[in-house]
């Protein structure tokens, strides 16, 4: 039952932003403006550093910064605020009226809302990176990219789950989303590769699940074929949908709601 | 002026009536902006310099754009919001008061959050801008008239909504220009560079002036100084014009 309820409820929440042109077209449009910015910044860089950065080309850059963008822009981006706030102020009692759990529902729909823009996110980045950098390194990869991305959709929106809920302790998650996002920015190698980074910051980034959620897809973009980070990923959505579930469960036992 | 005045002190007291909560809010911000310099520092550190923009240069970019950013998102908070609020019918009880609609929509609302760029940017520049008075003087003049350009910027790409019907387009406008303003236009090139001196004028936002602060220029200064004095018109106008097609939303709000 609830595979039927999860399935049903993404593909609503699906529907509903297709039929919203407007709110994905100005996402389409941010993506663009985003990664024809930093694209460009990373290959002028590249260029005045002998062609490549850390073993990345200008044109591996461009896709690998087309792909990471795509990861992160396709998600609500205050989705740990919104969660919060229905924490906080109780609304979340009356989805504890179904029956399947909250956190499945919720997951479900962010992820029915999700890909569409993801899907027109990646569409567009195809296009701009192929037009701004150059044909994509190593096409055989992009065919592991588009489950990569998948992933690091479903792997992000889970662990969003996961920090919200500290709502149900302290009622308000309003802060908890910047300093998230900023993880995923810098280790999570949504800004730049992780293997940019200083040494004892890349092993940092290696052992957290942030890495899942842009540096996977992105990599395998930018023309490395490496089918692990495929492994890897699906490996931190079992860890982080353990730790989501056990943290609502707990979460969900404390809750109490005034009036209503 | 004085009902203005008293507009904006119910705004500071109705930020600070939540101590905690506006120390942390600021605080969030604060740390939202040390991550960026993190990324500049490590990007520097790997590649050098590009376009003649290093570390100390991108950091006093990051100076400008936080305290202009701040003074327009976090003083004048409801700047970001014109559009939201035009489509949403949100601005009866402001047209029913004795004061210019416009300036008091801006002064009535203060984001503490942003309130924390404005800190930051303070603080970066007297840790790493080598504040002379000189330095501060030309610091302080061209964060006013960088303040000026966003707040009339997204003014003008807010009241589109009035035309348009849909809110959107302020949103587009405010997260290019805070996006593309964090970024030395120097680095682009071609159309690129064109549009982010005219259509999206971000560069007249950070680059331009961080640039004034190294090496003064009274021509830059002057073309700064109108392309700001030019955006806030027009975000005055199309406010204005657009004011003419609202729809009453009949919603008493506080604006």
């Amino acid at each position: 039952m609830i595979a039927t309820w999860f399935l049903v409820t993404l593909r609503t929440e699906a529907r509903r932003v297709t039929a919203e042109r407007g709110g994905l077209v100005v996402a389409v449009v941010f993506y663009v403006v985003v990664v024809a910015v930093l694209a460009g910044l990373w290959r002028v860089a590249a260029a005045t550093n002998g062609g490549t950065i850390a073993g990345y080309s200008a044109v591996a850059l461009t896709w690998y910064i087309a792909t990471s963008e795509a990861a992160v822009v396709a998600l609500n981006i205050r989705m740990i605020d919104d969660i919060g706030r229905a924490i906080g102020s109780g609304a979340v009692a009356v989805e504890l009226l179904r029956p399947v759990p909250v956190l499945a529902l919720r997951v479900a729909a962010e992820l029915g809302r999700s890909l569409p823009r993801l899907a027109a996110c990646v569409g567009t980045g195809v296009v701009v990176a192929t037009v701004s950098g150059g044909a994509p390194p190593r096409p055989a990869t992009l065919a592991l990219a588009g489950p990569s991305l998948v992933l690091a959709v479903a792997c992000n929106i889970v662990a969003q789950h996961a920090f919200a809920a500290i709502a149900f302790w302290i009622r308000d998650a309003g802060s908890a989303w910047f300093l998230y996002q900023k993880l995923v920015f810098i280790i999570g190698g949504m800004l730049i590769p992780l293997e940019a980074l200083p040494g004892w910051l890349h092993a940092l980034a290696n052992a957290l699940p942030f890495r899942a959620m842009a540096y996977a897809p992105a990599r395998l973009a930018s023309g490395h074929f490496e089918p692990r980070l495929l492994v890897e990923q699906a490996a931190w959505l079992g860890v982080l949908l353990v730790a989501a579930g056990a943290v609502f469960r707990a979460g969900e036992r404390r809750l109490q709601v005034v009036g209503g | 002026m004085r009902g203005l005045l008293a507009t904006m002190g119910n705004a500071f007291a109705e930020a600070r009536a939540n101590r905690a909560a506006l120390g942390s809010q600021m605080a969030v911000m604060v740390l939202n902006d040390v991550v960026w310099v993190v990324f500049w520092v490590l990007f520097f550190r790997r590649v050098g310099s590009v376009g003649g923009w290093d570390a100390r240069r991108i950091l006093l970019l990051l100076a400008v754009l936080t305290t202009a950013g701040g003074i327009t998102l976090g003083l004048l908070a409801n700047a970001r919001r014109i559009g939201t609020m035009a489509v949403e019918g949100e601005l009866d009880a402001v047209l029913t008061l004795p004061v210019a609609p416009l300036p008091y929509l801006l002064l009535r609302r203060v984001e503490p959050t942003n309130l924390g760029d404005l800190l930051f940017g303070v603080c970066l520049f007297v840790l790493s801008g080598r504040p002379t008075l000189g330095r501060t003087a030309v610091f302080v003049g061209v964060v006013l008239a960088s303040a000026t350009l966003i707040t009339g910027f997204l003014v003008l790409t807010g009241s589109l909504a009035f035309f348009l019907g849909r809110s959107e387009g302020g949103d587009l406008g405010f997260h290019a220009i805070v996006l593309l303003g964090s970024y030395p236009v120097d680095v682009f090139a071609g159309v690129a560079k064109v549009l982010l001196y005219s259509v999206v004028p971000a560069a007249f936002v950070s680059t331009v002036p961080a640039t004034l602060i190294d090496s003064f220029d009274a021509g830059r200064a002057a073309a700064l100084a109108a392309v700001a004095g030019a955006f806030g018109l027009a975000g005055w106008a199309t406010f204005t014009a657009g004011l003419r097609r609202y729809t009453s939303g009949s919603l008493w709000t506080r604006a």
